[in-house]
């Protein structure tokens, strides 16, 4: 489940900041991690998603990036932000190199799980010591047979329920949903952050009846989107078009798309961190990653390699040039309120 | 001899406990270190404190979601009781190959992805699905929804778990000696007197062992009520795992555990000294 979730915006506490520096070498001894064997230098470990995710970056990341340089890459799955704690703690890396949300890198900058960078791969390439790969965004996906004479144009039609009746789908991640919330509840897009966490609840009670499912994994999105379940759903731009593909009798909207970013980070302390950093430049260089993010259905961050994409890909993707003006960035440093808390309050709010 | 055999009996044979060894050291190394550095995660994390006990056991989410979790595992027990006990007596009762047909289709989930197995669900319920549509060519003009319910979730479930229900049961059904029947007859118990009175307790160590086995593993679902269940339900066990991959509040998520595995610890002792643990694996 956890699988599906990349980028969770966050802040961190001091205490769990000063726990982990003091605490690493006492607790170290208590963890029990599987030691992995690896020879010194010519072999990388990279955490991936696995499935479709890691045949893409076979193809047109890791495959190449031996070719020219020797280094061997070998993949841990799926990607997980709490082993990457875990090996820092620990000391046992079981991966060099891993890719977080936009929420987890700011935690995990924080926290110090990950290397510095000090040199930037592509003009504005490094936000928190993570170097930004790549994008997606939760956009509007309706059923055209049920919204013969056109669907919701943006999060105000979503919340809509006289205008388009009939049940909808929201992701269960709350720290995405809530800006979409206050967009419908008419917040306009430069006053969105700090999030007014109050209103947005507000905001959700207007649909909680009509939310027939908050889905918690991108293929079953997909399926209830394809399947008719709900009629409107707020959903990942490639799983909308893999319903599309599929023959679903659906229809999308760019505009007030919410987009995440990707971001390629090296484990702190990892005993590869020279070939680390050597990998991610490649990953993120124009060519490699426009062969990644067109075969990932994603959108590139490097716009250098936007010239690498045939028209007709670069039109679904969130990057863009005619798609970029419509959609917005979430602002994970200036959310206002701990990530944690905002979760624990949805489920709260979700069980009543 | 008879001075041999008396010490052979007095001394302690040690040998069989040296086999054991190699498999305490794995559960040491493997389980019991691990579980003590959670104990004592929940404790210190993030820094020494009682407070993450504190909140789990006063922070109403947490109420609510250990008491859904306990309602849900009571509710697939009941319907993995109902729907074992009488397949369990019909294999019992029938010839050794048509036993083994049964046994087969009902272990057949087993040998499915766990994915495939709950996408299936909401093809089958799904309001395209073959379901609703022989219901509304039947004539029901609104059908219920039957999907994203807690009985599409209740259903799953129970076709995981019934397995483990119903091979208890049958083997304990299949050790009754057919002569207490003849004789509970013979004596006049008839029907549902001889039910109640005769082969229900004869079972009854077979129901016990499934319903404890059954609890316990549905206690730690959660992929299956989230994927196919009302929004409503949320295991304890999403939670933690909420807690420590996305937050990182080892501390919170360790409490959360320690807690489930507790009550958990309570449940089984109670069931010891009712029926004997030894008993659970039939």
């Amino acid at each position: 489940m956890t699988n599906d979730r990349p980028g969770t915006p966050g802040q961190m506490t001091a205490n769990r900041r000063t726990f982990l520096k003091t605490g690493s070498a006492a607790l170290g001894t208590a963890f029990v991690m599987p030691h992995i064997a690896r020879a010194a230098d010519k072999v990388l470990y990279i955490n991936t998603w696995g499935g479709p995710w890691e045949a893409a970056a076979r193809a047109n990341l890791f495959d190449p990036f031996t070719k020219e340089t020797g280094i061997e890459i070998r993949t841990v799955s799926p990607v997980s932000f709490a082993k990457l704690a875990a090996q820092v703690k620990t000391g046992t890396y079981e991966f060099d190199i891993t890719t977080l949300g936009g929420g987890e890198l700011v935690r995990a900058n924080d926290v110090k799980l990950i290397e510095p960078w000090t040199t930037e791969p592509y003009k504005g390439a490094v936000f928190q010591n993570g170097v930004a790969s790549h994008a997606f965004a939760t956009i509007i996906g309706y059923r055209k047979d049920k919204y013969p004479n056109g669907g919701p144009k943006d999060w105000k039609d979503f919340w809509d329920v006289a205008k388009f009746p009939g049940p909808r789908s929201l992701q269960r991640y709350p720290v995405r949903v809530l800006p979409l919330a206050l967009l419908a509840d008419g917040v306009p897009l430069d006053k969105l952050y700090p999030l007014d966490v109050d209103r947005a609840f507000k905001s959700l009670d207007k649909i909680k009846q009509h939310v027939r499912v908050w889905w918690t994994a991108g293929n079953q999105s997909a399926q209830i989107l394809r399947d008719g379940e709900v009629n409107m759903i707020g959903i990942w731009h490639s799983q909308f078009f893999t319903a599309q593909d599929a023959g679903a009798p659906v229809g999308m909207t760019w505009n007030q798309g919410e987009t995440d970013v990707a971001y390629w980070v090296v484990a702190k302390g990892s005993p590869n961190a020279a070939a680390a950093r050597k990998f991610i430049e490649f990953a993120v260089s124009a060519k490699p990653l426009a062969g990644f993010v067109t075969q990932a259905s994603y959108g590139p961050m490097n716009p250098a390699a936007n010239e690498f994409i045939p028209a007709a890909k670069a039109s679904r993707m969130p990057t863009s040039k005619e798609n970029r003006s419509q959609i917005f960035d979430q602002d994970i440093v200036k959310l206002g309120a701990d990530p944690a808390d905002i979760s624990r309050r949805f489920e709260e709010w979700l069980a009543a | 001899m008879q001075a041999t055999i008396s010490r052979l009996t007095e001394r302690p044979n040690l040998w069989p406990w040296l086999l054991l060894t190699p498999l305490a050291v794995y559960l040491a190394v493997f389980f019991l270190v691990p579980l003590i550095d959670v104990v004592v995660m929940s404790f210190t994390e993030p820094r020494l404190t009682l407070g993450n006990y504190a909140h789990v056991v006063t922070g109403t989410l947490y109420q609510r979601v250990f008491i859904n979790t306990f309602a849900t595992a009571a509710l697939v027990t009941i319907v993995c009781l109902l729907v074992g006990y009488p397949l369990a007596y019909l294999m019992s009762r029938a010839s050794p190959r048509t036993a083994m047909l049964i046994l087969a289709l009902v272990t057949m989930s087993f040998w499915t992805s766990f994915l495939v197995r709950t996408y299936a669900w909401m093809v089958l319920l799904g309001d395209s699905g073959p379901i609703i549509g022989f219901l509304k060519a039947v004539g029901f003009e609104h059908p219920p929804h039957l999907l994203f319910t807690r009985f599409a979730s209740t259903l799953a479930m129970v076709h995981i778990l019934a397995p483990y229900m119903i091979m208890n049961i049958y083997s304990v059904m299949r050790k009754i000696d057919p002569v207490l029947i003849r004789s509970a007859q013979s004596l006049g118990a008839r029907g549902a007197s001889l039910f109640r009175h005769v082969y229900l307790p004869l079972t009854a160590p077979g129901i016990a062992n499934g319903s404890v086995l059954v609890f316990v593993i549905c206690l730690g679902f959660y992929v299956t009520p989230v994927l196919l269940g009302s929004p409503r339900e949320q295991m304890i066990a999403g939670l933690i795992g909420t807690e420590i991959e996305e937050f990182l509040a080892f501390g919170r998520g360790s409490a959360m555990a320690i807690i489930l595995l507790l009550i958990t610890l309570v449940i089984l002792t109670i069931y010891h000294r009712r029926f004997g643990l030894d008993k659970l694996w039939g």
